[in-house]
């Protein structure tokens, strides 16, 4: 049977699905328990790590060490270079994943092994060895990509967008998995649209709680990643943190405290910019079929 | 499922079949520059001007603070006006080979042109076909059994070992070996690197063993008694299973390291303003390490890695690596041409007696504790 | 080809016409190509050298030696110790982490809370290596806050048996970016649960705990599994955070590695390359279990 009633509405499901059905007390003080828990776990480590930074020149408390690696160009140039670098990834990432899982999903499901097999193999393969096999593959001809700086950044990221993989296709699978593709996927081929525009106009809106997910999870490993980075000889943020690690006491403590701000900062920049513009009406899914 | 797998296979032994593996070929790159010997005069002008014309020189594992890197980068750069392009810093031995490996026929910013690696990785190297040969023109200064007879690869500095002490968290200073197993310092000991991997934590076995009854004659022996001994350590509870870098040294995490004398002076000046930081030569078991120079076999400068060499070999360049509290190769020969001024002499540590063990003792001794360091000394790791 | 009862779907009773299938399975492969091209281009090209080495000896001739290594009682308790943190950290992290994101979505907290521990996720997620290792330092190391704290009250930490610096110490450590690494990628599924079930459940009156046993966690349990094998996959690679730790005294397969690879000593590199090849199979083997046990969650869902 397929509906006969208003056409289907595409819209994620509210962001808090639950948020009308009151939450009981004592769910709430188990939740509560959970956070503060977890507030605990996650600060100490950083309180400690910020008590050393203050106190870092000659055990007074003071921005000294904080003012040090704020005035040195190479913190604003590296951190920059990282971003942009974080950025242009995720997009990368996205483009290849989000086709792939979502004809994965649709298509050839006993494939699906097979996939999840290769988007894990970045955790077994050793950093070294993936950036000196990259080294070997693209530095003579034909494809001697390494040739220049500029060039090697391409690859770079490509290689960052492979990194990224794990936790880009888990979470979109796992958005997949929320929502109803098949039948979406359906309603709108019956209602004329082609592949690219499912995925556009469809798919993509439907998971941005995934994407958002997968774009944190890999922003996250760019900023902070050294060995790839390092022997493919670019300036960026990892490098610039191990080699002020290597030497110093206090300007690494302020150094993390530092960039776990700035990261963060950045995090809750881009979870704005994607969140649901406000003063849309929040609409009621309707059943497509039953269900 | 089984026709992705075989596909997929396919593509990946393509793809590293064209890609090239271990066997490496001797061909230098660069343009057509044969020379492997320097003579004063006109050739240094022609290889500075061949050098100028390259615009740049790669290296790789050159932190700035080790051995005072730093001002022999700027000197150079200021010097010759060369660019500078540093690789890696932490890079270990094995890794700057790698590199050169991998980088073979790039001329790239990737491809490393001059390596300076730990003398076990000398011969290898050579005989891998990764490094080319170049004699500098102070070759004959630098003593026989610190290089490569063909110029392959040749000594540059040394340090000896000793024991850096954070002054603030420790009340006596360690002066001997033996004082290390003085229940005072419990939980405060710890190696600069694993010893089953890093070159200056196997020293530091290597060299206990030494005051501890070994001798040079019998390596393996040394070896087996430097392992004891750090038994020995542990089971008084002094010895704790973290690397020391100058970092937990200066903070009092790890007060007391065993490292180069280079190190631990450098990191003495670096953190003055956080902890008064000791550097005490042992005064039994001295033992210096020596580090090795080469050039790539495929650098893409060979020029600007020639005249880098000439720099580092020059009495200007070994007095940089002075300030670095280094010893230069051609230590014993700048002392005897007054090449060096008093003041820096006046705070080089006193290494008198200081042992420099041969490639193969050094090999012998390294397999033993290598093997044997989790079976004698063996941490408990529990869990 | 004519449809089959198998293409046909029942929903809701009624059949529904049969879905137009491509000629040929084949046809499915066009899809993932450009995955495929790209991963080999970018990780399995890169990553053939780890093959090729792990039969190569030190002298450059083709050997099985290396592999013959693996049986010896230092490599298997390497991987032993891999698998045993890697277990651990992926089922706690898994369980407190989903319990945290709950907490944020579904546990009646004030509405920010959510952004802040999504944002925060996000960054501890890759807080990793020797910052992370340095934190915790920092923190119950031997001058560490936390110790200094306890000593304050009387108890000396490391007095006891207590330290940073062994399995449990990594396990504690190890936690700081599975937890997040949990609660961001469970957080889709978690949005996906449909408001009409719980109403559904709460009309025919179940309690909240009911709905959750036998309604959200099956449903959510493919996710889950999925996640939790993610989080075994990310603890099993890691190795930055153990070194940084440890020192290298905490044999895990990937500190052997590096010590075989990158190490300052001549070592047998063709070993490293076969331990690598080793964790690549352990892996294979974890997503074969992982996928029955993905099947059987499936089934529930139909």
């Amino acid at each position: 049977m397929t509906v006969t009633a208003p056409p289907v509405v595409l819209e994620a499901p509210s962001a808090h699905p639950d948020s009308e059905i009151k939450a009981g007390q004592g769910s709430k003080i188990f939740a509560w328990l959970i956070i503060v828990a977890g507030i605990l776990y996650f600060f100490t480590p950083l309180v400690a790590t910020g008590e050393r930074a203050f106190r870092a020149i000659g055990g007074v408390f003071s921005f000294e060490a904080f003012r040090r690696i704020l005035t040195d160009p190479g913190f604003v140039d590296t951190f920059g270079a990282s971003v942009i670098n974080a950025v242009l990834t995720i997009v990368v990432s996205l483009l290849v994943i989000v086709p792939t899982a979502y004809w994965v999903t649709l298509k050839v499901p006993k494939l699906r092994s097979v996939i999840e097999f290769i988007t894990l193999l970045p955790f077994v393969i050793p950093a070294v060895v993936l950036v000196f096999g990259l080294i070997r593959m693209y530095s003579r001809p034909p494809l001697a990509i390494l040739s220049s700086r500029e060039s090697t950044r391409v690859v770079l990221i490509c290689a960052y967008a492979a990194l990224s993989f794990p936790y880009m296709y888990r979470s979109v699978d796992n958005g997949l998995r929320s929502i109803n593709v098949r039948t979406l996927t359906e309603a709108a081929q019956s209602l004329g649209a082609s592949w690219p525009t499912i995925l556009w106009r469809v798919i993509f809106p439907n998971l941005r709680v995934a994407l958002l997910s997968g774009a944190l999870l890999t922003f996250a490993i760019v900023i902070g990643e050294l060995t790839v980075a390092l022997y493919l000889g670019q300036q960026t943020f990892g490098p610039y943190m191990a080699n002020l690690v290597r030497n110093f006491v206090a300007e690494p403590a302020a150094l993390t405290i530092l960039s776990f701000g700035l990261t963060w900062g950045a995090m809750g920049l881009i979870s704005y910019l994607t969140r649901r513009k406000p003063g849309r009406r929040r609409l009621r899914r309707q059943a497509v079929g039953a269900r | 499922m089984k026709r992705t797998m075989t596909l997929l296979a396919v593509f990946a032994l393509l793809i590293a079949a064209c890609s090239g593996d271990a066997t490496t070929t001797t061909t230098a790159a660069g343009g057509g520059d044969t020379t492997t010997t320097a003579a004063a005069g006109g050739e240094m002008d022609a290889l500075i001007a061949a050098a100028q014309a390259e615009g740049t020189i790669t290296t790789i594992a050159l932190p700035r603070d080790w051995c005072n890197y730093g001002g022999v980068i700027d000197t150079f750069t200021e010097k010759y006006g060369l660019e500078y392009n540093g690789l890696a810093p932490d890079a270990g031995s094995a890794d700057e080979l790698e590199a050169i490996r991998a980088n073979q026929g790039s001329s790239g910013p990737q491809a490393p042109d001059v390596v300076d690696i730990g003398l076990a990785f000398g011969p290898d190297a050579k005989d891998e076909g990764l490094l080319q040969p170049y004699m500098v023109s102070t070759w004959d200064s630098i003593p026989e059994d610190a290089k490569d007879a063909e110029g392959y690869w040749y000594g540059d500095y040394y340090g000896v070992l000793a024991f850096e002490v954070n002054a603030d968290a420790v009340d006596n200073v360690p002066q001997d070996w033996a004082d290390l197993l003085n229940p005072e310092y419990n939980g405060q000991i710890a190696l600069a690197g694993d010893p089953r991997v890093s070159a200056q934590a196997i020293s530091a076995v290597f060299a206990a063993g030494l005051a501890n009854g070994g001798s040079l004659d019998d390596p393996e022996g040394a070896a087996q008694a430097g392992l004891e001994f750090w038994a020995e350590v542990a089971a008084a509870g002094n010895l704790v299973p973290v690397i020391a870098e100058s970092g937990t040294v200066a903070s009092g995490e790890t007060p007391i390291s065993i490292r180069w004398t280079y190190n631990g002076l450098a990191n003495r000046d670096a953190n003055a303003e956080i902890a008064a930081i000791e550097v005490v030569v042992p005064a039994s078991g001295r033992y210096a390490g020596v580090y090795v120079q080469g050039i790539s076999a495929f650098a893409p400068q060979p020029n600007a890695a020639k005249l880098w060499m000439e720099f580092l070999y020059s009495d200007e360049g070994q007095n940089l690596w002075l300030d670095g509290y280094c010893h230069p190769i051609r230590y014993e020969n700048l002392i005897a041409a007054d090449a060096v001024p008093q003041d820096k002499l006046d705070r080089l540590p006193d290494v008198t007696g200081a042992v420099f063990p041969s490639l193969e003792q050094i090999g012998a001794a390294s397999e033993v504790i290598t093997t044997q360091w989790d079976a004698v000394v063996g941490v408990n790791v529990g869990g | 080809m004519t449809a089959t009862s198998a293409d046909s779907k029942r929903v809701g009773g009624v059949e529904r016409p049969p879905r137009l299938r491509p000629r040929r399975s084949y046809f499915g492969w066009i899809g993932i190509l450009p995955f495929l091209l790209f991963s080999t281009a970018f990780l399995l090209g890169p990553a053939a050298i780890l093959f090729f080495r792990s039969f190569q000896s030190n002298e450059g001739g083709f050997t099985l030696a290396n592999y013959q290594q693996l049986t010896d009682p230092q490599v298997l308790q390497s991987y032993g110790l891999s698998l045993r943190i890697s277990f651990v950290t992926a089922l706690v992290g898994g369980v407190f982490g989903f319990l945290l994101a709950w907490a944020v979505i579904f546990g009646g907290l004030p509405r920010f809370f959510r952004s802040l521990l999504t944002t925060f996720s996000g960054v501890a997620s890759n807080f990793a290596g020797v910052p992370l290792a340095a934190a915790f330092i920092f923190t119950l190391g031997r001058i560490g806050l936390v110790t200094a704290l306890f000593g304050f009250f009387g108890l000396e930490l490391y007095d006891t048996d207590f330290s940073l610096y062994n399995f449990w110490g990594l396990t504690v450590v190890y936690m700081f970016f599975q937890f997040p690494l949990m609660v961001l990628t469970i957080t889709p599924a978690l949005e996906g649960l449909k408001r009409e079930w719980r109403e559904a459940s709460e009309n025919l009156g179940a309690s909240s705990w009911e709905y959750w046993r036998y309604i959200a966690l099956p449903v959510l349990m493919p996710s889950v599994l999925g996640t939790i094998i993610l989080l075994f996959g990310n603890a099993f690679g890691a190795h930055a955070t153990a070194y940084a730790l440890t020192g290298g005294t905490l044999r895990l397969a990937t500190i052997l590695i590096g010590a075989q690879i990158s190490g300052d000593v001549l070592q047998n590199q063709g070993l490293g390359y076969a331990v690598a090849m080793g964790m690549v199979v352990i892996m294979g083997l974890s997503i074969a279990v992982y996928t029955v046990l993905q099947r059987r969650a499936e089934r529930w869902l139909g």
